[in-house]
Parts: C-alpha cells; sequence; structure tokens
C-alpha cells in the first residue's frame, strides 16, 4: 500500500480499458449558476424511496413540514424519506415511479402550502458528536448516493474492514451533465466540510478528489477548497483525470486512481477503497452540521428543448412536468424525455414521476441531438464493441449468444460483469443496441436463478417434512415401547388372578365360539343374531363381539363412503350427520361400539364380517377341541388358541385398514366432488379404526396378542389421520369457507383421535403386559406366584414370535382383503 | 402526452457500416491505380465487371431471401468483395471467369452462409482459390509490368483479350519482357529458378527483378501499404491483424533468410512482393471471418503470416494469401475460443 500512496501522493494515473469520447455539451448547461425553480403544487415522494422494510410515519391528512420524516423503520437497510416541502398529505396510493418501466410504486402525494416552512432544525458542533452519532445522523437524514446509484451513505461510512483510500467522484462523465460541476464550483467549501466529516469517521490514509479535465474551473474551486481546508496536509488531493467515458464509474475510477480492479462480484471496501459522489459529500455537511435532512438536490435540466437549461436546487418528490414546465419545455413529435444522461439515463413514457434521491439529470434533446434509434444490422464482428468495452468483456460474443437466447453460455462470457454504460452500444458500427440484449439477458438469468431457488425451498420443505414424519413415527414407537416397560416394572403378585381370569375368559371364549358355528354356518342373518346375543350375553367373549363392531363399523363407513361418492348436495347433510355419527362413536368408548353392533343395519357386508368371525370362532374352537383337556396342558392351548386369536385379530385389523385405505383413496379420487363428500369416508374410516381398537382393548383384557392388534390398529389410524390430513390440504385449496370449515371439523377429530388412540394403546399394552407372565405361569401353574426373570423372558420371546407369526398372517391376509370371501373361506 | 421510449444509451457515433466500407474501399483506390499504371486497363475492367456481378448477385440473392435490396447494396460490403477479387485475378484472364468467382463468392460463400456477418470464410479469397485450383494456366499468367514489357496491352486490346474478341490479340506477347523471355510474377520466377538449381542472387539478376525486389510490384505494395496506414488512421480497421500478417512474414522469412540466404527469398522480397500488402490490409482485416478479440487477431494475423511463408516457399502455388487466409479463417472460431480477454475484476487464469 505503501508504494500505492506515494504513487498517489505524485498524482500517477492508470489507464482503463476501452472508453469513449461521446460529444459532452455540457456547455448547454454549465454556464449559470445553480437556480431555483418556484414551489410546485404537489410533490410525489415514494415511500421508501431506498431500501425495503419501513412503517409510515404519517397518514392522509397530515400537516408535514419541510424535513418532516415521512418514514420510519428499524432495519440497517431503512433510510428515511422527508417531506420535500410544508404542506398536507392528501394521499398516499401506487402512482407511476421514475422508472424505465414506470411501475406504480407506493407514493406519498404532498399538497404543498406554498410556505416551504423547515420543521425545527438543529445544528450540530461536529466536536460534540461520537462516531455513531455522526452515522445516526446521516441516516436519519436520508443521504443515498447522489451520483445515481442511490446506494445507502450510512452502509458505506460504517464499513466492516479498513479503508486506505477515499475517493470523491467529481468525474461526471456522462454528456450534458453538469450537476457536481456547477456543485464543486460553487460550493466546494461545503464539500470540503462533508470530507472533513468522511476522513473523521473512516480515517483513511488519503483521500483523493478525482474530476476529469473538462471542468477546470471545478478543479480550481476544490484545490482551492482543499488548501483552506484543515485536514491535515497530504492526506488530500484534487487529481485530474482525463476525459473519457465511463471514468466516472465506480469501478473504473478506482483503476484509473490506484490501477487495481475491484474483484467481480466484490466491493470496493475489499480494497480498502470507498468512492463518495460529491454531491453526497454536500449533504453529509448539510446533515450533520445544520441537522438538514436531504429534502432537495442539484439536477441538470437540458437538451435543446427547453428554454432555460442549467442546474437547479429540486426539492426531492418534485414532479418531472412541473420542473418541465418550468424551464419552459417544448416537446416536439417523438419527444424523448432521459433521466440521466444520454448514455446510461432512461426514456420516461410518463412525465409525472418525482425527482428522486439518485436523479442528476433531466434530457429533453430535439431530435437532431438525439435521433431516433436507426434500424438493427447484421453484425460484422467488426470488434469495435470489444475495443470501448471498459470491462474487458466480448460483447459481440455475449450478442451472438443472448440473441439466440443462449442465456448461459453468455453468463460464461462474464455478462454478470457488464456494467451497462453503453460503449459497445454507442461504437457498433451496425447500430445493434447491444446493451438491451444483455439487459434481457440478465433477467432471463436472474429469473432462472430464482426459479431455482423456488425449487430448491420447495424440496427443503418436502424433505423436512418426511424427516417430521418420521420423527414423529419414532417418537410415537418409544413413547409405546416407554409405556411398556414401566408397566412392566410396575408388575405385582396379583397378575395370578389375571392369568385366572384370563383362562377363564378363554374358556368362556372357546364355547361362544362354538356355539357361533354351530349356530349360524349357513343362515347368517341368525347367526349375526346370536353374535349379537353373545355379544351382549357373554362377557367373556368379548373377541367375537368386537369383530362384529369393527365389522358393523366397517360396513358403515364404506356405505358411508359410496353414499358419498353419488351424493349431491343434498346428501351431504346426511353424510354430515354420519359424521357426527361417527363422531360421537370417537368420543365414546365400548359402549358405543356396542350400541353400533346392536343398532346398525345388518347389510351384506356385516354378514360377510359376520361369518369372517364365525369361521375365526369356528377354527378357535377347533383348535380347541383338539387340544387335551388336562388342566396342565391348558396353558398349551391357551397360547395356542391366543394364536389363533391373534390372527383373527389381525385380520380383522387387517380388513380394517383395507377399508381405511380403499375409503381413504376413495375420498382422494373423489377430492374433486366436495370436500364434505370426500371428508367423510376418511372420518368414517377413522371411526372404523377406532371402533376396531376399542374393540381391541376390550379383547386385551383376555388376550395377550390384541396389543399387536392395537398396534397394528393404531397404525391404521395414523394411516387414515395422514389420509384426512391430505384431504384437509387437498381441500385448502378450494374455495368455498364452508368447505374449509369442514377441513377443521376433521382436524379437530384427527386430533380428538390420537390421544384416545394413545389412551387405548396405553390401556393395552398394560393389559397385554399384565397377560405376559400368564402364559409362564400356565406351563407351571403351581409356581406362578414365583416368576423369575427368565421365565418372563422366555414368555417374551414366545410373544415376539408369535407377534412376529402373526405379522406373517397378516401380510398374507392383507393379499386377499380385496375379497372378503376368501377369508371367510379361509 | 406520451414520449418516446428507448433503451439507452440514446447516442450512437454514427459511423455505421456502409461507412466502414466505403472508407476501405477508397482506401484501396491508391493500389488500384498504380496496379493499372503497371499492369493496364485490365486490372480496372475486371474490377469493374466484378462489380456489376456482385450487386446483380447481391439483389438476386436479396429477393429470394424476401430482404430489403436496398439496405443491402447500400452496406458496400458486396462492392468491396468484387474490387478485391478484381485486383487479385491477373488482368487479362477472360471474363468468365471473374464473373463465376464473383457469383461464387456472394452467393456460395457469402449468403448460403448466412449473409453479411455469418460467412465462415472471406468470399474474396473462397473465390480466388476456386478459380486457381479450376483455372491454374489462367491464374498464374500475369503479363510484363508495363517497364520492363516488349507491348503493353492498350484498353482495346486489354478488352478483346478479356472478352475474347478479335483474333489478332494474342496472350503471350504481352508477356513477354524486353529480354524477350515470357515473363512470370517476381515470386514465381524466384520459385522457378531455385528449383532449377540457381541462388536466389542468380535469379534477382532477372529483368522482372529491381536488384532486390519485384519491378512494378514493389510499387503496387507500396500504394496498398499507404492505403492501408489511411484505413488505420481512420479506424475503418485495428492494427492487430495487419501487424500480425507482417510480423509473421518478416519473422518467418527472416529466419529462412537468415539460415539460408542462397536459396530464400529475402524479407524485403517476400514483404513487397505479391499480394503481402493488399492481403495485410485488406483481406484479412475482413473482420467477419477473423478473430473477435485484440490479442486473437494478432495470432490470427501471424498465422496468416507465417502459412504465407511456408506456402510460398514450400508450396506448389507462387502465392500463398488465399490459401493462408482461408486456413486462418478456419481457425478464427478456435482462437477466439480460447484467446479471450481478462474481464474486469477476474483473476488471470
Amino acid at each position: 500500500m505503501l508504494t500505492l500512496l506515494d504513487q498517489l501522493d505524485k498524482g500517477t494515473l492508470w489507464r482503463s480499458p476501452g472508453g469513449i469520447h461521446p460529444p459532452e455539451v455540457k456547455f448547454l448547461s454549465n454556464a449559470t449558476p445553480i437556480g431555483q425553480l418556484p414551489l410546485a403544487s404537489t410533490y410525489l415522494v415514494p415511500v421508501p424511496q431506498v431500501g425495503e422494510n419501513c412503517t409510515l410515519a404519517v397518514k392522509v391528512g397530515d400537516k408535514v413540514l419541510k424535513g418532516t420524516p415521512l418514514t420510519q423503520g428499524t432495519s440497517i437497510w431503512h433510510l428515511p424519506v422527508h417531506a420535500p416541502t410544508s404542506g398536507t398529505v392528501v394521499a398516499i396510493e401506487p402512482r407511476a415511479s421514475n422508472h424505465a418501466s414506470a411501475l406504480p410504486v407506493n407514493t406519498c402525494v404532498i399538497a404543498a402550502d406554498g410556505k416551504d416552512t423547515w420543521c425545527e432544525l438543529v445544528p450540530n458542533q461536529l466536536d460534540d458528536l461520537s462516531h455513531q452519532q455522526i452515522v445516526d445522523k446521516i441516516r436519519s437524514a436520508g443521504i443515498a448516493g447522489m451520483g445515481g446509484a442511490a446506494f445507502p451513505t450510512h452502509i458505506k461510512l460504517n464499513p466492516v474492514s479498513e479503508i486506505d483510500l477515499v475517493i470523491i467522484n467529481g468525474v461526471e462523465c456522462e454528456p450534458y451533465i453538469s450537476a457536481d460541476d456547477r456543485l464543486m464550483r460553487e460550493y466546494s467549501q461545503d464539500i470540503l466540510a462533508g470530507i472533513g466529516i468522511i476522513h473523521r469517521l473512516l480515517a483513511p490514509k488519503r483521500i483523493v478528489i478525482a474530476i476529469e479535465d473538462n471542468k477546470p474551473e471545478a478543479a480550481k474551486a476544490m484545490q482551492a477548497a482543499v488548501n483552506q481546508c484543515g485536514l491535515p496536509a497530504g492526506s488530500i488531493r484534487v487529481t485530474v483525470i482525463p476525459t473519457k467515458y465511463p471514468s466516472g464509474g465506480e469501478k473504473q475510477l478506482i483503476q484509473i486512481i490506484t490501477g487495481r480492479e475491484v474483484p467481480s462480484g466484490s466491493i470496493p471496501a475489499k480494497l480498502g477503497i470507498v468512492v463518495h459522489n460529491v454531491g453526497t459529500a454536500f449533504a453529509i455537511h448539510q446533515a450533520v452540521t445544520q441537522g438538514k435532512p436531504l429534502v432537495e438536490r442539484v439536477v441538470t435540466v437540458t437538451g435543446k428543448n427547453v428554454s432555460k437549461p442549467g442546474n437547479y436546487w429540486l426539492p426531492i418528490g418534485t414532479p418531472v412536468d412541473h420542473v418541465l414546465t418550468a424551464t419552459e419545455f417544448t416537446p416536439e413529435a417523438e419527444q424523448k424525455v432521459i433521466i440521466g444522461g444520454p448514455m446510461m439515463g432512461h426514456a420516461l413514457a410518463n412525465i409525472q414521476v418525482p425527482i428522486l434521491k439518485g436523479t442528476n439529470c433531466i434530457l429533453v434533446p430535439s431530435s437532431q441531438e438525439i435521433g431516433s434509434a436507426p434500424e438493427e444490422k447484421a453484425c460484422i464482428r467488426c470488434g469495435e464493441c470489444a475495443t470501448a468495452c471498459p470491462a474487458l468483456l466480448l460483447p459481440q460474443q455475449l450478442f451472438w449468444h443472448a440473441k439466440a437466447e443462449e442465456y448461459d453460455k453468455a453468463a460464461s462470457y462474464n455478462l454478470k460483469d457488464c456494467i451497462e454504460c453503453g460503449c459497445c452500444s454507442y461504437v457498433c458500427p451496425s447500430d445493434i443496441p447491444l446493451v438491451e440484449y444483455y439487459r434481457i439477458a440478465k433477467s432471463a438469468l436472474k429469473q432462472a436463478a430464482d426459479e431455482k431457488q423456488q425449487a430448491e425451498r420447495a424440496k427443503q420443505r418436502f424433505d423436512a417434512r418426511l424427516a417430521r414424519l418420521e420423527e414423529e413415527k419414532l417418537a410415537r414407537e418409544a413413547k409405546a415401547k416407554e409405556a411398556a416397560e414401566r408397566r412392566q416394572a410396575t408388575m405385582t403378585g396379583t397378575d395370578k388372578n389375571a392369568v385366572a381370569e384370563a383362562m377363564a375368559r378363554i374358556a368362556a371364549k372357546k364355547a361362544a365360539a362354538a356355539q357361533a358355528a354351530t349356530g349360524g354356518a349357513t343362515i347368517e342373518q341368525p347367526a349375526t343374531a346370536e353374535l349379537n346375543a353373545t355379544a351382549t350375553d357373554t362377557t367373556a367373549a368379548p373377541k367375537g363381539k368386537a369383530a362384529v363392531a369393527a365389522a358393523i363399523a366397517r360396513a358403515k363407513a364404506k356405505k358411508a363412503a359410496q353414499a358419498n361418492t353419488e351424493s349431491t348436495k343434498t346428501h351431504s347433510v346426511e353424510t354430515d350427520s354420519a359424521q357426527i355419527d361417527s363422531s360421537a362413536n370417537v368420543d365414546e368408548t365400548e359402549s358405543a361400539t356396542d350400541v353400533i353392533a346392536q343398532e346398525a343395519p345388518l347389510s351384506q357386508k356385516d354378514k360377510v364380517a359376520a361369518a369372517i368371525a364365525r369361521a375365526k370362532a369356528k377354527k378357535a374352537a377347533q383348535q380347541t377341541d383338539t387340544a387335551p383337556l388336562e388342566p396342565t396342558e391348558t396353558a398349551d392351548s391357551t397360547s395356542e388358541l391366543n394364536a389363533a386369536d391373534d390372527k383373527k385379530a389381525k385380520v380383522a385389523a387387517a380388513v380394517a385398514r383395507a377399508k381405511a385405505k380403499k375409503a381413504a383413496q376413495q375420498a382422494e379420487t373423489n377430492a374433486e366432488n366436495g370436500l364434505n363428500q370426500t371428508a367423510t369416508p376418511a372420518v368414517d374410516s377413522k371411526a372404523n379404526v377406532q371402533a376396531d381398537v376399542n374393540d381391541d382393548t376390550e379383547a386385551a383384557a383376555t388376550d395377550i396378542n390384541d396389543a399387536e392388534a392395537i398396534k397394528k390398529a393404531k397404525v391404521a389410524a395414523a394411516v387414515a389421520r395422514a389420509k384426512a390430513k391430505k384431504i384437509a390440504a387437498a381441500s385448502a385449496e378450494s374455495k368455498t369457507d364452508a368447505e374449509i370449515e369442514s377441513v377443521d371439523v376433521i382436524r379437530a377429530e384427527a386430533n380428538v383421535a390420537s390421544p384416545s388412540i394413545a389412551a387405548t394403546l396405553d390401556t393395552a399394552t398394560t393389559e397385554a403386559d399384565a397377560v405376559l407372565p400368564s402364559q409362564g405361569s400356565a406351563a407351571e401353574p403351581i409356581e406362578t406366584a414365583q416368576l423369575s426373570s427368565e421365565e418372563l423372558k422366555k414368555a417374551r420371546i414366545a410373544a415376539t414370535i408369535a407377534k412376529a407369526k402373526a405379522k406373517k398372517a397378516a401380510l398374507a391376509q392383507e393379499a386377499n382383503a380385496s375379497s372378503d370371501s376368501s377369508v371367510t373361506n379361509d | 402526452m406520451a414520449f418516446k421510449i428507448a433503451s439507452s444509451p440514446h447516442v450512437t457515433r454514427n459511423l455505421h457500416t456502409s461507412t466502414v466500407m466505403q472508407r476501405v474501399i477508397l482506401c484501396l483506390l491508391p493500389g488500384l491505380v498504380v496496379q493499372c499504371a503497371f499492369f493496364g486497363w485490365g486490372t480496372l475492367v475486371q474490377v469493374l465487371l466484378a462489380i456489376l456481378v456482385a450487386l446483380s448477385c447481391e439483389a438476386a440473392v436479396m429477393k429470394l431471401r424476401n430482404r430489403d435490396i436496398k439496405t443491402s447494396l447500400s452496406d458496400n460490403s458486396a462492392m468491396l468483395t468484387a474490387i478485391l477479387i478484381g485486383v487479385a485475378i491477373p488482368p487479362l484472364a477472360p471474363w468468365w471467369m471473374i464473373v463465376m468467382g464473383t457469383a461464387f463468392a456472394i452467393v456460395i460463400v457469402k449468403h448460403l452462409y448466412g449473409g453479411l456477418g455469418h460467412n465462415l470464410f472471406n468470399p474474396a479469397m473462397a473465390a480466388y482459390v476456386l478459380l486457381l485450383v479450376s483455372f491454374p494456366v489462367q491464374m498464374t499468367t500475369w503479363i510484363a509490368p508495363s517497364t520492363v514489357a516488349l507491348h503493353s496491352p492498350s484498353l482495346v486490346e486489354s478488352l478483346q483479350l478479356i472478352f475474347n474478341v478479335g483474333a489478332h490479340v494474342n496472350m503471350e506477347q504481352f508477356r513477354l519482357g524486353i529480354d524477350g523471355m515470357t515473363m512470370a510474377t517476381p515470386l514465381d520466377t524466384l520459385k522457378t529458378d531455385l528449383s532449377m538449381g540457381l541462388t536466389t542472387t542468380e535469379s534477382l539478376t532477372k529483368a522482372i527483378f529491381d536488384g532486390s525486389t519485384g519491378v512494378g510490384w514493389f510499387w503496387v505494395n507500396l500504394a496498398y501499404l499507404a492505403g492501408g496506414l489511411v484505413l488505420l488512421k481512420l479506424k475503418a480497421i485495428r492494427w492487430h491483424i495487419s501487424t500480425g500478417v507482417l510480423l509473421g512474414l518478416f519473422v518467418a522469412s527472416s529466419i529462412g533468410f537468415l539460415l539460408s540466404p542462397d536459396n530464400q527469398a529475402s524479407p524485403l522480397l517476400h514483404l513487397f512482393s505479391g499480394a503481402t500488402m493488399l492481403a495485410a490490409f485488406f483481406i484479412a482485416t475482413d473482420p467477419v471471418t477473423a478473430a473477435t478479440s485484440p490479442r486473437g487477431r494478432i495470432i490470427f494475423g501471424a498465422l496468416i503470416g507465417v502459412l504465407v511463408y511456408i506456402i510460398r516457399t514450400k508450396g506448389g502455388y507462387p502465392d500463398a494469401f488465399a490459401f493462408a487466409v482461408l486456413l486462418a479463417n478456419l481457425c478464427a472460431p478456435f482462437i477466439d475460443y480460447y484467446v479471450r480477454p481478462r474481464t474486469y475484476g477476474h483473476s488471470t487464469n
């Protein structure tokens, strides 16, 4: 850096590649002092102007004074906007923006009262302020880069890295514009005061004020001011650079002054360099020492079609048409109104737009000065553009790919490093609007990048959801396991009774099953009645009862589903009531299933279900029959019976699952038909599952293996829940509120269902555990009181094997689940 | 009122393709005049004939392509191609050769490849090569420069020869030098002499040579050089390609000459013989078929220079620019791909 400093002190200049020398035409506007224009009747202040997040500090009807902040915000990027004159806020609404697109932006419309009264200004003594206070004042004054880019100045004054060199940009290389020129000539002292503040904040080793050699008066004035200022000698100098467009570009100026290049995609601060515009330095001085917010700036109004070209102090928010009227603008056919210079400025379609903080020029040229663009001709690859490009790009290659819409190839030629200075278009002998092609290519690339990012985000969301579901599943399993362990730990010797009870129940069941088998082999309806009877009469045969109940619940669910698929809107009322019914089922427990068992109409499905139950019972009975009747061997038969029961339960659960699945599928396919129609099957299937679970809970009191069934039922319930959720999600997209409400109902039910299932599971597990040792005790009835841990273990292994078997059978069953008859034939 | 909107920049330099081409054509004139002075009216006749054919072909193709004929003709590119073919072929070559060559250049080499800006090969040189390989005798039959010729053709004689009317005019009589020998071009003469075992010095004593360079050819080259320098000054062309060509040829021929001065032409002879200056400033600089980046253009030019030297020394043809330019045209996309300037803010690799 030391050698660089030496060279800076010597005034060494480096060559910036490319560049052009367009006609300057600054004489139109730079001869007269900066003037004032009469106040406009209304001012249009876009809110926010720089930065994104802000809240309005005023509302329609508020009286404001010149300098009253219109916005407030807390974000570091927030930059307040201030009322440019005193008056009333008459509207806050979208108005056309001062942008090539003219897209409407939120604008605060202020009707001027003509008094132009300042709000209370607090002048400061610079020495009394801390650095932070100064930066805060600059920020609250709303100062943004005045060179055109309007980057918030307080951020550049608060860099993370150390700043060695500050370049004050008075180059003003764009043709026609002379705002900085006049400002430097007339306010050099104030600019130097502002530079002094920058010096204090950043403490750079050197400050270089760069001015093009076509502004000798400005350079002289600045040199004089530098000689008088109190900054340390040798730390600040005025450097006159050769006139060439675009020397005033930040990157180009840094290259000319220091010979270094700002790395692509980086900022000058990385090199320890900060560039500020002279206008910004002036505004900093105004803000810090006088407390004046940034409410006006110097704007060049020029071109052959205004009678009074020159520089004017214009309040920010002044409509362009007011400015042009006041400077006696005479439009011609196909008139261009350009904001900024002829090289980089944008043409306005609508001049009812405001002057902004970065607006430095309004150019209204005659058609002799700036004609309409000639027709584009074929590129002859002359390479003039490459010679003119200050970024050392190959513009004709970029054009080639941009025109062919091969944007990725254009990107590979470093399209993003294009500064859109317009040199290539300027020199093109074929009149190709190269910069326009690059802008289109850039926005296409940006859009593609945005879309890619969105897709990426969607994928992340999806993955997160999958992970969450998996986690929930694991958590549920872990919880169940924990509960099981807890219960096992708290187990007592009274289990003997449980075993005895269980044995009694099994005996009763056997009897009941045998009865059912003999009673209803051929005539189905009476058999069901019988079953019902057993269900009510015999407390020892909960399994059969449960099966019937489950079957009925299933049938009901299916019926409801079928009804729903065919139903019209009037039907949906009915299904609603069905929904309520099933909700009731969810809420109630054993008794509810009983009620269903007795009340549900016996349809074909019920009969089939009953038949299944019968078949199962028969099988169980057969098994019991084959088993020897000796008491010592009861245990074996018990376990066998248990296995059979297990199978049965599994079959029931599998059928229930299949049903639930079917119903859910139906619900899905019918999703278009209306929410009520689709949602109900899901709810019903849930109820169905619930019923199964409840039944199984009962059964679990007698049967160890019902825990398994519960588990499965739980899974089925979870599936149903998931389905319900899915439907809810699907319906969330549907239009009517009513539908959305019903989704909420379903959600609520799903919520109701899940705890109850959990509770059921808990009970089931407890009971299952309670029954567990009974196997061991049955094997050795005499020593049941002294259950060794080894026996427990054995029992558990046996149970696990049984479970595995059950699972296998269940799988097989599932394969056959589509036809109920196949189950019956089993 | 609604105002006219347009994308920036709103100003252009107003140096259009047609102007650039016009300047190139104007800068060709000194060379053309000198060439006519040494080799008679034939060259002028050929040029005019070529222009006529080129413009007709251009208009016909534009009509077929449903494009605007006037815009296309006014860009002057067809005319430039025609003039280049006209000055390149022997002054008294029969008319059908220039017609065929020019039509080939415009219709096939230029427009079948997409028209202005899209052609892969330099149209004038492609046409020249077509004629050279198809009609080698006619294409190598140059007449003796007027200062050393027994007879120089008058305008009428030139027309008679070109259009093949009037039986009493014979091509051979204009090829006789003052020594009564049939004259070839200096490069051709040297090549033949060297192959016959003569040394360079011995060959240079012949009448076609003026001490160290060919009679007439030196001045023709000098005139094209002057025109080229004006072009550079006008910024109608950039220095990279021309410098590359001349440097490449100079360096290659210097090395050859230093290694064996007895059977190699001197660098001076190479630089001021044949089509060297014409090609270096007016043919190789055709932007459409050249490399695009400044560095790439230097490489492109140097490639032409070296190729010219190799073909002149080792090849079967006495002059080599047409082949060298076409070969370099082939390499241009490759050069462009690998020689890209380092973009601002990017590291060197």
